[in-house]
Formats: structure tokens, C-alpha cells, sequence
């Protein structure tokens, strides 16, 4: 039988080999420095204290231009979230303006938020969000990670990528150098400093640790659901290599008693 | 094994034989002894189209066909229904599961001659069933309202604007406006979740066809008598459970570890009229009819091509004029049959580039070897290929068979002299 | 399609036949198991998803600008909320006999409300009654009728009357016997935050009452 198999797995992984990586962009880029998450891997879980501090960069520098309209101030509660508790949460929806309405005068208004308000976006539409940034989209952050190739090492590296234009690179009006970006050209100006903000945690806030860190609260945010995605996975996997055992040795039982085995399948 | 005496079942029975339709179509019915795990594809694939109905049920119960609201109701699906995100990784793998299998099913039915008389409807009633998967999964496609979805579906759409004289008015009908919008959302809804309804119904076409003459096996011989069948229950049925348990653990590893390895990052961004993707790439299961479309430079004969590459298919009973069924009898289509293979991934591996440099040359090429197959190959190498002896039976002791060396010689010395 | 076959008898090899049978029963049995685990989540996601038990958080209502014999309608978890603002002629008319003989339920026995509001009220604070407005006969909203007499009688004393089936409460929610409703309309948990603003969907701090406990929305 084994034989009979070796032609499909010959070709088949020959011309797997040779396509993989056929959906990457191909870019005169360097190839993305790769960074070993905590969350990567069957086995992978968030680090809480790295999901506050990012979170802590979205709120304080992101969030200036970038929404995460798919977000909600109760998502970040929980063990299974940011680990803050229900007050925690509550105190930070309030610090944040939520407009709400038609009052019974029919006008919207201003009101403390709460946990079930989505995060409150940086511009009302798409189009003031061009006209404050020199016409360019701050795209919205809430599942960014999943929306690029490359997930939260493109998001890193993009961050940490800024430099000075090479010399005789000539840079478009209002653009930013960056060696990551596909084509060095990105209209967000460099966001992150050492020390743009600082930890609760007191974890030193150099760009890098910003940037794995809102790196790492973003792929929590583009999938809330991951770490249960894979706990699930590992019990449904064990459950069915038992299950597929099991009706092996019932299958062997069962065909056992063809005397003449020679001529069936396998 | 008899009908049970039970006299409940019998009063049923009398009056709607579900119990002795089962017993006949399970219990009774002969299903050569030979078959090898390449025959577990078929019931593998009637599994899916169950499993992408029910997912896409519960799923259908929380999308909303919106432009509006699309993208945002799968995110809802994905965060906040209790188990949404594994029902939607379930429907949107198992798409990509379901047409591994299929043309895993396919190309089985191509290396051992299952389309050959008396099978011929059989075989055309599955490539019915191939185009409606495809309707269904581009359908299914544009529902999520990502940047793919969208330009996805204007370019497929914009297809049918070759056919001279009616091309614009059959695509302005199509999308319902003046580009994809709205009514070309709601509509693709209804049509996604009417065809896989009539995808059963064609499947139940398909196993009458089947079971009129039973199944093909490996050595692509007719059954000649009771020794060379075994009843399908419980032989089939436990080998076929046996083999989803297989399918299983490496679906559950996709949807449970890899779930984003098969789709597209851009379709994460929400579907934006105004701003085209870098690169507009079908799934990968539409790859190799992509690049046959691109590698034609007039957009009529591309469409034709791409189209022709399916319909192509339902002649292949006539195409092939070789006399042997199955292909370990056919030394030199063996060989083609594995040509075919590898250029269908050639195709599937151009179609998801840019069209442009080695990759244009390398689509036509692949383009040209296709039709060459099934319109040259097959016929002249049924003329003039010398096949191998056939053995005179399925249970009579094959002399030479693929890793059934150590078989053949225990056969031969059960034989009585 | 005529030929029919012989499968092997079964108890031919009886000892092999039982080492068979436990595997196929432990593989039916496991298959069992799968197909329910699959069953269940699926199942679970019709329940409400998180952001709909999120939009059923409790609501704060001001009621500062509700006048004396006011009702106010309000939505809590997508149900009607009566608020009223109960002058002391309503109150004496709800101690009075003559309205407790017209009632099926008076001493508001069945757990239709929170414990702190199973008063002669019906209401945590005598002159704010908070109800929900579904009648629950089958599930109407009742209209507020707080004149005495008129059209529904001379001895209407004030109250609710649904115009469905003819159901009729006092103004305490609680329900006339002789009507097609069972049960007098619920109270929600409530209670007040401030003088002015109450909050409907929260116990006050000492009651654990569940909502869920009440026999009929």
C-alpha cells in the first residue's frame, strides 16, 4: 500500500514545497525580523500584564488617530481578556465620551461611557478621519493583525521600522521612511518614543517593548477567542485520535473475518 | 440479515419501506471486496456537504446580507455568539476540506476509469455537482464583505461581459445595479443558501446512478459474481467511519491551529468600492481555472477557456477510448494521469501570481497541456496503448500488483493445484 | 442489482466475535459521544451572544420630571417599564377593601416580584410604582386608565386595562379576578441610586433576588 501512495505524496508535496508562500506579496522589502510571542504555537496564551500595557499604548497614542469600532469597554474584563475586573473596566469606559440620543429634545449628546459602549473612535466618519490626516485612512486597528500578512511581527516591525530616508531616496510630501512597510513609504508619522508612556507596571517603555506589547494587544483584539480556540482544539484532537483508534481496531476486527484477504483493499 | 420482526418497524415498513430500503441499499447491497481507502472519498464528501449545511444554518441565524452590516455580524459571530468563532472557522475550512475531497474524488474517478460505461451519467452527474460546489463557494465568498469579497465578485461578474451583444446586460442583471452592491449581497445570500439543497438533491442522483451498478475498484473489473463482493454494512461503513476519524484530526488541527491558513489576509479588511487590492486572488480551489482565464489574452476565449475547462469534463466517458478501466493496467496513462496532476498544481500555483514575467508563459503552457490531455491524450492513448493482462476476476490472485507482492504469493500458494 | 450476498455468520469465531463486539460498541459509543459534543455548542449559540446580555444591563431612569398621577414608559432588555408616580389618593384607594375584594392575588403570594417590593404598594418607595407592562395574559401592553369610574364602570378604582382580552389591574399592577390573566404584572428589580434617578435591573445592594425566578413575564 505504501508504494501505491508514493507517487500522490511525491507530487503532492513537491508542488506543496514549490507554492508555498504563494499568496505572500512579493516586495523588494527585507524579509520581517520574527519575534518568538508568548501566543504562538498550539500551547500559546496571551501575557496579561503585556495585554494592559498594550492595551495602555492603544488608549494613550493609537487611539489619537486609529478606532476599534469592532471593540467594547466589557470585552477587556475577565481572566480570559486583560484580566481587569468589572470596576476596573467601568472606570475606564468612563473616562471616555460617548455621544448618545436623540434626547427627548431630539438632540444627541455627550454622557460618560460604559462597558457596553463600543471604543469611542478618534473622528466621527471616514471622511474627517482623511481630512485630519493629510487625506490618508488611519485604518481601524480591530482586526488588523489578521488583516496583514505577517500579523503582529508586521505590526512590530512596521513600529520599530522608522528610519531617515536612504540618501537619493526621494520621499513623497507628508511621507515617513519606514524599511518595513511595502515600499518605505507610510503616511503615519512614527508614533512611539522611549518613555511615550509609562508602565503602571514600571516595565522600561522603549519603543520596542511598546511595540511588542500594543503587538500583542492587537492580535488579542483581531481574536478574542483564540486561547479557547486552541484549549478546545487539544481536547477535540486527543478525543479523536482515541475515536479514530478505537474504529481502527474495530475495523480490522470487522474485515478479520474474510478468510480471503487477499484481493481486498487495505 | 433479515428485516426485524418487530412489528412496529413491519407497520412502517408496509407503508413507507424505510427499514427494507435501508436493509437493501446497506445490508444487501455488494460492493466489490477490493476497494482501497481512495473509495472513502465519496461518503467523506457527502459528510462535508452535511457538516457546511448545519454550520451554515446556525451561522445563517446571526449574519446579516447587508453591505452595511456584513463584515461586522461575522466579527459579532466570531466575539460575541457563544461558540460563533467555531462554527464560522468549521464552515470557512471545511469550504476548503470539502474541495480537497472532491477532487481527490474526482481524480480517483479519472485514474481507475469510474466514468466508463456503464457509469457515464454517474460521472457527469458529479461534475453537475463540482459546478454547483463552485457557484456555492463563490456565493459563499462574497457574503463575509471583506476587500476579496468584493472585488472577488466584480471581477467574476464581469466575466460575462465577453458575450458580445448580451455581456453587459447579463452582468448589469446579475449584480442588480451599476456595480456589486446591495442587491448583489442579498441575492447571493438566497442563491448560497438554496444550491447546497440542491447539491443533495443531486448527490441522491448520484447514488441511484451509483448503486444501479455498483461500485468501480482498483482493478477496474466488473464484479462476476458473489465471491467478489462483500455486503457494504458493516464492511464499508466501518472503513468509512474509520476514515473520518482520520479526516477529522486533520480538519480539527486546521480549524483549531491553522484557521487563517487557506484564506486571505485582505478579506480581514471590510470590502472598500473605492480601493482596489494589490493583488485580486480567487480561494486557492478556483486557482488553477483562474490562471487558464488569465493566460488567454482575449477576455471571450479566456471566459471560454476557464468555462471549457469544467465542461470538458463531462465528455471524458467518450474522450477515453481505452477498453481497460483502471489505470494499473495502462502503463503509459498511468503516467499521463499523473501529468495531469501535477499540471493542474502548476495552474494552481501560476493562478496565484501576478500575471506577468515566466508566469504567463508557464499559464499557457499549463493551459495547452490541459486541453492536449483530454482532448488528444485520452483518445489517441486508448487507441494505441498495449494495456496489461487483466486478471480474470477480483477474487482470483492478481500476478502483479503494486506492493502486493508478499499477497500475490500467498494467493498463489492457496491456489489448488 | 439482482445477486445478494452472504456476510460471514457472526458467530463463527465466537471468541474473535466478542473481542469484535466490544470494539464496535466502544466505537458507536465514542461516535455517540462526538456527534453530542458537536451537537452542544451548536445548540449554545442560539442563546443570547454577549453583546445582547450586554445590552440587557441595568438602565438609570430620572425621574425627577414625572408629575404626580404620570406615567412614563421606559424599555429595560427590550420590555416596556412602567413608571408612576403615585399621588396619596392612589395609595389610600390600594388599602381600601374594596379594592382588595376585587383582586385575585392581593397579598401578591405568587413570586411575581423582588421580596423588598411584596408590599401593600407593590413598590420599594409607596409613591413610585415601577412595573413591567406586559399583561400576563399573552403578553399585550395594557393601557394606563388612573381615573376612577368612566368607561370601564362605576366601581373602576384606577388602574391598567388591556385591550387584547379585557384584562384588568389596579394601580398596583395587581390583577382582577374574573379576567383572562393569571398572575399581577411583575415588578423588575429596581432600585433608587439617588432621590430622582432609578436604576431598573439591579437589586438594591442587600437583595440577591433573580429575575428569572418570577413565574410569568
Amino acid at each position: 500500500m505504501t508504494r501505491r501512495l508514493l507517487m500522490p505524496a511525491l507530487v503532492g508535496s513537491a508542488l506543496l514545497a514549490a507554492s508555498s508562500g504563494a499568496w505572500a506579496q512579493e516586495a523588494d522589502n527585507p524579509p520581517l525580523p520574527k519575534i518568538d510571542w508568548s501566543f504562538t504555537g498550539p500551547f500559546g496564551t496571551f501575557d496579561r500584564a503585556s495585554l494592559q500595557r498594550g492595551f495602555q499604548v492603544y488608549n494613550e497614542v493609537c487611539s489619537a488617530c486609529h478606532s476599534m469600532n469592532l471593540m467594547s469597554y466589557r470585552d477587556l474584563e475577565g481572566p480570559a481578556a486583560l484580566g481587569y475586573s468589572e470596576d476596573e473596566v467601568k472606570a475606564i469606559a468612563a473616562t471616555k465620551q460617548v455621544t448618545d440620543g436623540p434626547n427627548d429634545q431630539g438632540e444627541m449628546f455627550q454622557r460618560p461611557g460604559r462597558p457596553a459602549d463600543r471604543f469611542v473612535a478618534p473622528f466621527a466618519n471616514e471622511k474627517a478621519a482623511r481630512a485630519a490626516n493629510g487625506g490618508a485612512l488611519p485604518p481601524d486597528l480591530s482586526v488588523i493583525i489578521k488583516a496583514r500578512d505577517g500579523g503582529p511581527d508586521y505590526v512590530h516591525d512596521i513600529l520599530t521600522g522608522f528610519r531617515d530616508p536612504p540618501a537619493g531616496f526621494s520621499m513623497a510630501q507628508g511621507m515617513n521612511y519606514d524599511v518595513y512597510f511595502p515600499g518605505h513609504q507610510i503616511a503615519m508619522p512614527p508614533p512611539l518614543t522611549d518613555n511615550r508612556v509609562t508602565f503602571a507596571d514600571g516595565t522600561p517603555a522603549t519603543i520596542d517593548q511598546e511595540a511588542r506589547d500594543v503587538a500583542t494587544f492587537l492580535t488579542w483584539a483581531s481574536e478574542p477567542t483564540m486561547e479557547e480556540r486552541k484549549r478546545t482544539g487539544a481536547k477535540v484532537i486527543i478525543f479523536l485520535l482515541v475515536m479514530t483508534g478505537v474504529l481502527y481496531g474495530a475495523k480490522r476486527r470487522v474485515w478479520s473475518d474474510l478468510h480471503d484477504k487477499d484481493n481486498h483493499g487495505d | 440479515m433479515a428485516l426485524p420482526q418487530n412489528k412496529i418497524v413491519r407497520w412502517i415498513d408496509h407503508r413507507l419501506p424505510v427499514f427494507s430500503f435501508l436493509d437493501h441499499e446497506l445490508n444487501q447491497y455488494p460492493t466489490p471486496k477490493n476497494l482501497n481507502y481512495w473509495w472513502n472519498f465519496g461518503s467523506l464528501a457527502g459528510i462535508m456537504l452535511m457538516i457546511m449545511i448545519v454550520t451554515g444554518i446556525f451561522l445563517a441565524m446571526q449574519y446579516t446580507p447587508h453591505v452595511d452590516y456584513a463584515f461586522d455580524s461575522v466579527e459579532r459571530i466570531m466575539r460575541d455568539v457563544n461558540y460563533g468563532w467555531l462554527m464560522r472557522y468549521i464552515h470557512m475550512n471545511g469550504a476548503s476540506f470539502f474541495f480537497i475531497i472532491t477532487y481527490i474524488h474526482i481524480f480517483r474517478g479519472l485514474y481507475y476509469g469510474s466514468y466508463k460505461t456503464p457509469r457515464e451519467l454517474l460521472w457527469m452527474l458529479g461534475v453537475v455537482i463540482l459546478l454547483l460546489m463552485m457557484a456555492t463557494a463563490f456565493m459563499g465568498y462574497v457574503l463575509p464583505w471583506g476587500q476579496m469579497s468584493f472585488w472577488g465578485a466584480t471581477v467574476i461578474t464581469n466575466l460575462f461581459s465577453a458575450f458580445p451583444g448580451i455581456g453587459n446586460g447579463i452582468v448589469t442583471w446579475l449584480w442588480g445595479g451599476f456595480a456589486v452592491g446591495n442587491p448583489t449581497l442579498n441575492r447571493f445570500y438566497s442563491l448560497h443558501y438554496l444550491l447546497p439543497f440542491v447539491i443533495v438533491g443531486v448527490v441522491g442522483l448520484h447514488l441511484v446512478a451509483l448503486h444501479q451498478h455498483g461500485s468501480n475498484n482498483p482493478l477496474g473489473i466488473d464484479r462476476k459474481g458473489p465471491q467478489d463482493s462483500i455486503p457494504f454494512h458493516p464492511y464499508y461503513t466501518i472503513k468509512d467511519m474509520f476514515g473520518l476519524g482520520v479526516f477529522l484530526i486533520v480538519f480539527a488541527l486546521a480549524v483549531f491551529y491553522f484557521p487563517n491558513l487557506l484564506s486571505d489576509p485582505q478579506n480581514y479588511i471590510p470590502a472598500n468600492p473605492m480601493q482596489t487590492p494589490p493583488e485580486i486572488v480567487p480561494e486557492w480551489y478556483f486557482l488553477p481555472f483562474y490562471a487558464i482565464l488569465r493566460s488567454i489574452p482575449s477576455k471571450l476565449i479566456g471566459v471560454c477557456a476557464m468555462f471549457g475547462s469544467i465542461l470538458v469534463l463531462f465528455i471524458v466517458p467518450w474522450l477515453d477510448t481505452s477498453k481497460v478501466r483502471s489505470a494499473y493496467f495502462r502503463p503509459i496513462y498511468k503516467w499521463v494521469f499523473w501529468l495531469l496532476v501535477i499540471d493542474c498544481f502548476v495552474l494552481g500555483w501560476v493562478g496565484a501570481h501576478r500575471p506577468e514575467g515566466w508566469f504567463v508563459v508557464i499559464g499557457r503552457i499549463g493551459t495547452i497541456y490541459y486541453y492536449l490531455h483530454f482532448l488528444i491524450l485520452l483518445p489517441f492513448i486508448g487507441w494505441f496503448e498495449q494495456p496489461l493482462p487483466l486478471p480474470p476476476s477480483i477474487s482470483s490472485p492478481v500476478l502483479k500488483k503494486k506492493g502486493g507482492g508478499r499477497v500475490a504469493r500467498a494467493a498463489a500458494a492457496r491456489e489448488k493445484p | 442489482m439482482a445477486e445478494s450476498v452472504q456476510s460471514q455468520p457472526a458467530g463463527a469465531h465466537a471468541e474473535e466475535g466478542t473481542r469484535r463486539d466490544f470494539l464496535v460498541i466502544a466505537a458507536n459509543a465514542l461516535m455517540g459521544v462526538g456527534a453530542a459534543c458537536v451537537a452542544w455548542p451548536l445548540i449554545k449559540s442560539m442563546n443570547p451572544a454577549q453583546d445582547v446580555l450586554a445590552a440587557g444591563a441595568p438602565v438609570d431612569i430620572d425621574i425627577s420630571s414625572v408629575q404626580p398621577g404620570q406615567q412614563i414608559v421606559v424599555l429595560w432588555r427590550s420590555r416596556p417599564i412602567f413608571i408612576v408616580r403615585r399621588p396619596p389618593d392612589m395609595l389610600t384607594k390600594l388599602q381600601s377593601d374594596a379594592d382588595r375584594s376585587l383582586l385575585r392575588d392581593p397579598d401578591s403570594e405568587v413570586v411575581q416580584q423582588p421580596p423588598y417590593a411584596k408590599n401593600q404598594y407593590r413598590s420599594v418607595k409607596p409613591d413610585v410604582l415601577v412595573l413591567v407592562g406586559i399583561c400576563t395574559h399573552l403578553g399585550c401592553i395594557p393601557n394606563f386608565v388612573p381615573a376612577a369610574g368612566g368607561s370601564l364602570g362605576d366601581n373602576w378604582p384606577g388602574g391598567y386595562f388591556c385591550p387584547c382580552h379585557g384584562s384588568r389591574y389596579d394601580l398596583a399592577g395587581r390583577v382582577f379576578s374574573g379576567v383572562p390573566a393569571p398572575y399581577n404584572l411583575p415588578v423588575p428589580p429596581y432600585h433608587f441610586v439617588s432621590d430622582t434617578v432609578v436604576r431598573i435591573g439591579e437589586n438594591p445592594p442587600d437583595s440577591t433576588f433573580d429575575f428569572a425566578s418570577i413565574e410569568q413575564i
